[in-house]
């Protein structure tokens, strides 16, 4: 396969194909006829799909480092670029993206039934949007790419919404940009005094993260600029009240895709940037207590809230920042293995979540009501979808053999040596969500079948299986056999902490934090 | 081009070609209208004749500026150099682009008196010559027959009373900041014996200028500030803005603006070089105001067309912000914002003035919900001119404020850059809704938006504007290397940044 691949020189265009291909083909679904507008975003979507499965094979993820590197001056003279590379940690998350997004365009296929030209142009639009995200080595590029994918998520919000769509709407657009315009001062600053020690103004990745300590004192605040963008987009307790209302109101590709794929951009971001830029202060006791704190609350906060909620949308919308937490807690504790486990809780969070929002919006189209007091005993006339319900839950709760399993277990065996309490609180967590969503899971699917209207759901068709299905393959395979996905993460999990684990050891000196292989 | 002398009447001419040929314009339309001024057609053809007295005086200015025509010696009485040729540029697309707006306006409003051409370009030769001066006389003129030509174009809807409103508050408080200006001119001479921009620096040289000088540029400061409006000498503004036909506030908004940044950063940068200590403190006062009251106020607007009254409050601040670093990085920033704001806002007026019709003054949002539906590419050059006013990436708007942040960043004033996005998110507050408005809702009534189409001309305005807005965002590297090296010519250029910008 690989040999393959070299043979049509995949891993040179394969990246800016990836980033085009939605862009380009947002034109033929915006000016064509409505009704080709879905098929065609489904034939690009999966295309885009099919190219980026080759990456598994293209990327070489061995050294840790970025791969498929390229970059093409962009403007020259502020030495600006348009330059990509992915590693191992980006490669899940662009699969993640291109396996949601064809199933986001069929989950739509008979629920938008107004401007579907526009609602499927800003689907791929979108797509370019985070996907560019994950592989930008530019710092400007980035940014551009943070803010762009702000506009499509904004429009699939504000015109094929909820109730409540406008507000959502604009909530989700000013509390992600309050973060961002930040970081964008912080970007310049850091690449004004990185200038100055080099002599190079330069807004690539490498060249920053080579000279960031050039910021000297300045390192918090710009730590906590980035920080607060990427916190906000996480979302970490307490900016995380756009959450709800975006996810609630969004239509249901919007959650899926908000959940499933916009929140790893914050913790991803704090992966690529925050964290390797100024590692002193990330890893000092403050913020590291900080964090683990606000992560703490997240867990328990948002399983707590999940718990009341009588809307099941809601219900998954505040499991997220729980799930997050967990993210956030495995980012910060340092260790390969709790790394490991962050990014496999991206992953797992991305399939389990959003295969949740898919249900609760196909629920939705049937009975137009997501509260939970209007479903009940649902079990005997849609056995189909409660199988598939029942199994999605489990995943998320964390059962050993499904996917969200793993990514917990490693996220909480990575954290116990370097932070003990903080990893027993956060098991409360998962007993939490074993709370909410099995008591969520008993009001809807089983007790009496006490509603009338219940009685005549119609069972899941071949369309809404057809999403389902990649799904749960993928949770059966993450949950079974995760090692291949491990595999990919580990040496950048490696990377990453050895990278810390100087300034570690020089911070906390009596107690260097454990880089544990295995 | 060999260099010219600009003591003898021929280079001075050569170097004033633009001017002379925009006012030898100005008269001929004005000649013609002595003759043919009854009829919409005499109107038209006043209107066509204005577009092409402007091609002139583009010719001469791209003659000068390819020609890289340079002084020879020190500049005297009128600029010459690419600073200059930059400010030309941008205030004959401005006014392009009014005439271009005020073709379709004018009739469907019935205004038909076609001096108002004629007022345009004597407004439009008035501001080169208040951008191109080396001489503080100079500028005064400039002003002057700028300044004269506009108050007439706000009143010029004379059937109502807003409009003459507007004339008169324009008017007064116009001239009441022209007397400031010409008082602090008089001090500036008192303390040096000039009124060359060049001969004033060099006799103050490096440190703070004496009293007399510091009072002098205080009142300087304070006229120009009339004239960008810029908090706390804003006041006249919403009223104007609002009270103006629309096409009108959109060359208020974008040439004024142009000519009284230009003017001023040529002030600050050539006649006090050295006392950036005195004149920093002041105009980041006056930035950090404009920003933080122009947004503030402009949240709570129900008119669209006094929220981009206020907005444009905020963008003068924003301007301030981009001249407050003194250095080469700063002016381009200024010229290139200026640039990306005369673009947005001229669509931005040009899509209000046909959305408020039929003696309906205010355009309020509710008045355009659902237009995306009926006029789906008016909606969609409406949304590039919010987003690029709000700096978003992939505008050329984006690009102003990208340049503003670095040039302030460049010399580590932090600060100054942490309010200006700050405010910007107080921004997106009133931007964003209009959006909102257009795409989200649905239309107020089966007729609404009947009428709103753009006429011919306008669309071309618009439509070229959007354009360049979106390209500029996305290939933004030419424009601002141009920008930058613009820049260069303009006094204080060395004033040492930390890495070399562009070559």
């Amino acid at each position: 396969m690989t040999q393959l691949l070299a043979s049509i020189g995949f891993d040179r265009w394969i990246l800016h194909v990836l980033l085009v291909l939605p862009l380009v083909g947002a034109i033929p679904v915006l000016l064509g006829p409505a009704r080709l507008a879905r098929g065609t975003a489904l034939v690009i979507t999966v295309l885009e799909f099919l190219l980026s499965v080759g990456l598994w094979w293209a990327v070489d993820t061995n050294p840790g480092t970025l791969q498929l590197t390229s970059s093409m001056p962009w403007i020259p003279a502020w030495g600006i670029s348009y330059a990509v590379g992915i590693d191992g940690i980006s490669l899940t998350m662009v699969l993640l993206t291109t396996l949601l997004m064809p199933l986001c365009v069929l989950g739509s296929w008979n629920y938008i039934t107004q401007r579907e030209r526009g609602y499927y142009a800003m689907l791929l639009t979108l797509l370019t949007g985070v996907l560019g995200v994950f592989v930008a080595t530019d710092l400007f590029l980035f940014y551009v790419f943070w803010e762009v994918m702000l506009i499509p998520m904004y429009f699939i919000i504000g015109m094929w919404g909820g109730k409540n769509r406008l507000y959502a709407a604009i909530k989700f657009f000013v509390f992600t940009m309050a973060g961002s315009l930040l970081m964008l001062v912080a970007i310049l600053v850091l690449a004004w005094a990185v200038a100055g020690r080099t002599g190079t103004l330069s807004f690539a990745y490498q060249h920053l993260l080579d000279n960031s300590n050039a910021v000297g004192s300045l390192a918090p605040w710009l730590f906590g600029a980035f920080a607060l963008a990427f916190a906000i987009k996480v979302p970490m307790f307490p900016f995380h009240t756009w959450l709800p209302d975006a996810h609630v109101e969004a239509p249901t590709a919007g959650s899926v895709l908000l959940a499933g794929v916009l929140l790893k951009l914050g913790t991803y971001g704090f992966l690529r940037f925050a964290i390797p830029f100024f590692p002193q202060v990330a890893m000092s006791p403050w913020v590291t207590n900080l964090i683990l704190v606000l992560a703490l609350i997240g867990i328990v906060y948002g399983a707590l809230v999940a718990m009341v909620q009588p809307d099941v949308k809601k219900l998954v919308a505040y499991s997220s920042v729980s799930h997050l937490g967990f993210v956030m807690l495995g980012i910060w504790a340092a260790t390969v293995q709790s790394l490991q486990g962050a990014v496999m809780v991206m992953i797992g969070h991305g399939l389990s979540t959003g295969a949740l929002f898919f249900l609760v919006g196909m629920l939705y189209e049937r009975r137009h009501t997501r509260d939970i007091a209007a479903y009940g005993g649902i079990a005997k006339v849609v056995p189909v979808f409660s199988l598939i319900f029942t199994v999605v839950a489990l995943s998320s709760i964390g059962l050993p053999g499904l996917n969200g399993f793993i990514g917990e277990f490693l996220v909480l065996l990575g954290s116990f040596r370097p932070h003990p309490v903080a990893t027993a609180i956060a098991t409360t967590g998962v007993i939490f969500a074993a709370a909410y969503l099995l008591w969520a899971l008993q009001r809807i699917i089983y007790q009496k079948l006490d509603q009338r209207e219940n009685e005549s759901l119609t069972d899941l068709s071949l369309r809404e299986l057809v999403v389902m299905v990649p799904l749960l393959a993928g949770i059966l395979w993450m949950g079974l056999y995760p090692a291949p996905v491990l595999r990919k993460i580990e040496p950048a999990a490696i990377r990453f902490v050895e990278s810390l684990r100087g300034p570690l050891q020089y911070q906390s000196g009596t107690e260097p934090t454990p880089a544990v292989r295995r | 081009m060999r260099s010219l002398d600009l003591t003898t009447p021929m280079g001075v001419t050569v170097a004033l070609l633009p001017e002379i040929a925009l006012t030898v314009g100005a008269l001929v339309v004005l000649m013609v209208n002595a003759w043919r001024h009854a009829t919409p057609r005499d109107s038209r053809l006043s209107g066509y004749l204005a577009l092409a007295s402007l091609v002139p005086s583009a010719i001469a200015l791209a003659y000068l500026w390819l020609g890289g025509a340079r002084p020879d010696g020190a500049a005297y009485m009128v600029a010459l150099d690419p600073f200059r040729f930059a400010a030309l540029a941008l205030i004959l697309i401005a006014t392009a682009g009014t005439i271009l707006l005020s073709l379709g306006y004018l009739e469907r409003e019935g205004l038909i008196a076609p001096e108002y051409y004629s007022l345009v370009l004597f407004a439009a030769s008035g501001m080169m010559f208040m951008a191109g001066a080396e001489d503080l006389i100079v500028l005064f003129l400039g002003l002057e027959v700028m300044s004269v030509s506009v108050y007439v174009l706000a009143g010029f809807n004379r059937g109502s009373v807003f409009s003459a409103e507007a004339a008169l508050k324009y008017f007064l408080i116009g001239a009441f900041a022209s007397a400031f200006l010409l008082y602090g001119i008089a001090l500036l001479w008192g303390a040096t014996g000039s009124t060359g921009l060049a001969a004033i620096g060099a006799r103050f040289g490096e440190g703070p200028p004496p009293l007399l000088g510091k009072l002098g540029l205080g009142l300087v400061l304070i006229g120009m500030g009339f004239k960008v409006a810029s908090v706390p000498f804003h006041m006249w503004a919403p009223d104007v803005y609002d009270g103006s036909p629309t096409p009108v506030t959109g060359f208020m908004a974008t040439g004024v603006k142009v000519a009284g940044f230009l003017a001023l950063a040529r002030i600050l940068y050539e006649a006090f070089p050295g006392a950036q200590e005195t004149w920093q403190p002041v105009v980041a006062a006056l930035a950090v105001a404009s920003m933080v009251l122009g947004n503030l106020v402009a949240l709570s607007q129900r008119s669209l067309k006094r929220m981009l009254a206020y907005s444009s409050i905020a963008h003068a601040g924003y301007l301030l912000t981009a001249l407050w670093p003194g250095t080469r990085l700063g002016s381009g920033a200024t010229l290139l914002y200026l640039g990306a704001y005369t673009l947005t806002s001229l669509a931005a007026f040009g899509i209000l003035s046909v959305l408020g019709r039929g003696g309906e003054r205010e355009v309020t949002l509710d008045s355009i919900a659902g237009l995306a539906r009926r006029r789906p590419y008016l909606a969609f050059a409406l949304t590039v001119c919010m987003l690029s006013l709000l700096g978003f990436p992939g505008t050329f708007g984006f690009v102003g404020k990208w340049a503003i942040l670095a040039a302030v960043v460049e010399v580590k004033q932090v600060v100054l850059a942490v309010i200006l996005v700050l405010t910007t998110l107080l921004s997106a507050g009133y931007y964003l809704p209009v959006i909102m408005a257009a795409y989200m809702r649905e239309p107020g009534g089966a007729d609404s938006h009947e009428g709103a189409g753009l006429p011919r001309p306008a669309v071309l305005t618009v439509g070229l504007a959007v354009v360049v807005v979106i390209l500029v965002g996305i290939l933004p590297a030419s424009v601002l290397a141009s920008a930058m090296d613009t820049a260069g010519s303009l006094g204080a250029a060395g004033s040492a940044p930390v890495v070399g910008i562009g070559r």
